[in-house]
This record gives structure tokens, C-alpha cells and sequence, in this order.
């Protein structure tokens, strides 16, 4: 039995059409615009890439520009986004995630380009189906007699095993009922 | 019955033909359906579930007058005034003012090592903050007396925008010493570390410019400080 942190990440970009997308879009170019000019103090670059390049302090806007999203990770109620079970429904808990500018441009919005790395809390991997993971939320050690309630999620582009861990689980140790 | 056999044979052939036409349009709609799933498709698929939580305009996590977070120390109101040289001094209003300081133990909130963040924003962006000047130029903070770090005098540091976000101004308020030896030498947590290893007369940023950068500071340990500094931009 092994524990793991799925980890998704979530592109988003001028093309992106939901409405939550639209605000993390619109309003983390809005934060980079005011945060570039803190590194750009002689006006000699306009993209986040040749920015950071030059000014490794720079880099730091990763996390000064995610300041302007957090409201909206705030929004998903703790659950990732467009990951669904097989059943077509949401269900994967986070707590976790990272903002990345992936690149952007001051002179153009189009070039503005983001992602969010979200991280699932811990699940229990239970089996392997074909192109799906038979996980379970619930990490306590069930006993066989309980039925552990389980879903079934295709692995999938931008979807990843971030961690791992093997777990002892908690069977009885033969032998030890004579000891005892 | 040679006839039949030639026909079932070519039936077979024929099946295999159709047949794998069809396995291979099966797997492209699948692949079609995954990739909308991620949302990089050139088309969206109809949700398979309710709609929801509906998302809702949300302004920066760094627009709040209390940043303090989940750090401690001792309270500091932090009034800032903005003024227009560009217009006699007068005060500047609508003008977007970003302060951010290290917390008691000289440390910037920034992304740590794992590179995530919780969720928890009200302590993710602890003491940075942002607020927009009122008719008299002002804005207001809550927060806590900032700690020290190796190499430089305690400050605050201010980036000041016109109402559309051109920046205008990035500079740093400077703390009286005497005040940052009572703080440092008697108040939790700061004590543990001692005074500051740098003062302002030897600070790389403070030292030729001491005089626009020192704020005016009242209270005490026990009811708190309030900095006051007035800061002229040309807008």
C-alpha cells in the first residue's frame, strides 16, 4: 500500500474561456504589470523571461504576482480543478498549489501566460486499472473487513505523482499473539 | 462451396477493413475528450456536473489595512502621506502605496523551499499590503515592529503608484535607533536577537539620504507604536 500527492498543472492563458480563468488571467497580468516595474528600474526589458535572465532577484515576481490570485484559489474551495473521477465529477482535496509566471510581456497581454501547480493531500493508491489509479481519500488503514470507499482517475496530461511514501500498514505482526 | 469459402474469406477481409476505421475513430474521440478535460482544446466540452462554486471578482490579497498575518510582535500603525511635488506638495489622493518588512525574526514572507504555498492567504503574503491614498493623502496599516537582518538598518519598504499602476517611487522608511534599541533589547520576540548590527548613519541605503527617510515614531512596547512619514512624488 503506498500513499501518493497527485499534482496537476493548471495552464492558463489568453485563450482560456471559463470565467474563473478569465479573472486569474486578467488580474495576475494586472499585479505583474505593477510588480515588473520593480525590477525594471532602467526600462530596458519587457518580458518576464528576459527580465529574470538578466535580474535573478526577479524572480521573486512568481510569488509577488500571486498575491492577486489567491482570492480565486480561495473560490475552489480546497478541491482541484478539472480533474474529474470517472464518474465526471471533481473530487481531488488540495491545500497546496504554486503560481508560476510561465512568461509575459508589458508591451502585450497575449504573451501573458500562467500556471498553478496544484498538489492533492495525501491518498492511499490502492490499484492500477488499465490508464486509471484506484485511490482512495481516506489514508487510515482500513480494516479488510470495512469497504474503503475509492475513485477511479485517468491519468492525464499536466497530471502527475508528485510524492510518495510507502506505508506500513497496520496488519497484525504474526507470531505476536504467542508473545504477548 | 469454393464460392463460399472465397466470400467468407473476403467478408473477413472486408470486417478487418471496416472494423479498424472505426477502433480508430473511437480512440481520436477519446483523445478529443481528454484533451478538453484539461482545458487546452481548441473547444470546451458541457460540464458533466453542476456549475460551482461560482467564482466572483477578487481583489489582491494585498489590499488589506492589517497585514500582520500570522506573525507576532509588537503592534505598529503605519501612516503614510503621500504628497505631489509636481503640484506644491499638496496631497496626493488615489495614489496606490505597497509597503512590505520583515517580520521579528528578519525574515521576508516569500515562496520557502517546497515552493508551495498553503491556501490559508490571510498568512501567505504576511506583512506586505496595499491600500489607495484617501483626500489627505493618506494610508493606513496595521501591523508589527519590524525586526532586523545582517547588513542593514530596520526599514520599510514602499513602492508608490498613480491610480493606473505607473510606479512612481520605490523607497524605504528609516526607524529611529532609539527607539529600535528599546524594542529590540526589551519586547518578545525581538530581545532574543539583541540590537541591530547596522545603524542608519552605516546603512548602504540610508546614509546619504537619512534626513527624507527617518519617520517620526510614538508609543511603547506595551500600548504599541504608530510611524508617521510623509513621502513626496513627482505624479
Amino acid at each position: 500500500m503506498k500513499q501518493i500527492q497527485l499534482a496537476y498543472r493548471k495552464i492558463i492563458g489568453a485563450q482560456s474561456t471559463s470565467i474563473w480563468e478569465q479573472y486569474v488571467f486578467e488580474d495576475s497580468y494586472k499585479e505583474f504589470l505593477m510588480q515588473f516595474q520593480l525590477y525594471n528600474t532602467e526600462n530596458k526589458y519587457h518580458t518576464f523571461s528576459r527580465l529574470s535572465a538578466a535580474i535573478p532577484a526577479a524572480e521573486k515576481l512568481h510569488f509577488l504576482v500571486s498575491a492577486a490570485v489567491t482570492g480565486y484559489i480561495a473560490q475552489l474551495q480546497n478541491k482541484i480543478p478539472d480533474i474529474q473521477n470517472t464518474l465526471g465529477k471533481t473530487f481531488l482535496p488540495f491545500h497546496l498549489y504554486r503560481f508560476e509566471i510561465i512568461d509575459s510581456s508589458i508591451r502585450d497581454k497575449k504573451d501573458h501566460r500562467i500556471a498553478i501547480i496544484f498538489y492533492s493531500e495525501p491518498l492511499l493508491w490502492l490499484d492500477t486499472i488499465g490508464e486509471h489509479l484506484l485511490i482512495s481519500l481516506n489514508t487510515e488503514s482500513n480494516t479488510d473487513k470495512d469497504m474503503a470507499q475509492t475513485e477511479l482517475v485517468k491519468l492525464q496530461p499536466f497530471m502527475s505523482i508528485y510524492s510518495l511514501q510507502k506505508t506500513n500498514h497496520a496488519t497484525a505482526i504474526p507470531g505476536q499473539d504467542i508473545l504477548s | 462451396m469454393e464460392r463460399k469459402k472465397f466470400l467468407s474469406q473476403s467478408l473477413t477481409a472486408l470486417g478487418v477493413a471496416f472494423v479498424a476505421p472505426i477502433t480508430k475513430a473511437c480512440s481520436k474521440t477519446d483523445v478529443i475528450g481528454d484533451t478538453d478535460e484539461t482545458g487546452s482544446g481548441s473547444c470546451t466540452t458541457t460540464p458533466s456536473e453542476t456549475e460551482g462554486p461560482f467564482p466572483t471578482k477578487s481583489p489582491s490579497s494585498l489590499v488589506q489595512p492589517d497585514i500582520t498575518g500570522d506573525r507576532t510582535g509588537v503592534p505598529l500603525s503605519v501612516k503614510i502621506y503621500i504628497t505631489n511635488r509636481n503640484n506644491s506638495c499638496a496631497a496626493l489622493a488615489n495614489a496606490i502605496v505597497d509597503i512590505w518588512h520583515c517580520d521579528a525574526a528578519g525574515n521576508y514572507s516569500e515562496y520557502g523551499g517546497s515552493g508551495m504555498q498553503s491556501t490559508n492567504y490571510t498568512s501567505v503574503h504576511w506583512l506586505r499590503g496595499r491600500q489607495t491614498t484617501d483626500s489627505n493623502g493618506l494610508v493606513t496599516f496595521t501591523s508589527i515592529f519590524p525586526g532586523w537582518y545582517s547588513g542593514r538598518a530596520p526599514h520599510i519598504h514602499v513602492h508608490v503608484y498613480n491610480s493606473s499602476g505607473r510606479s512612481l517611487l520605490v523607497t524605504q522608511i528609516a526607524f529611529p535607533t532609539d527607539i529600535c534599541n528599546t524594542v529590540y533589547t526589551t519586547a518578545s520576540p525581538y530581545k532574543s536577537r539583541g540590537t541591530q548590527d547596522t545603524q542608519n548613519s552605516r546603512d548602504n541605503v540610508f546614509a546619504d539620504s537619512l534626513d527624507f527617510e527617518m519617520s517620526a515614531v510614538t508609543g511603547s512596547v506595551s500600548a504599541g507604536y504608530t510611524l508617521t512619514h510623509t513621502i513626496n512624488v513627482s505624479a
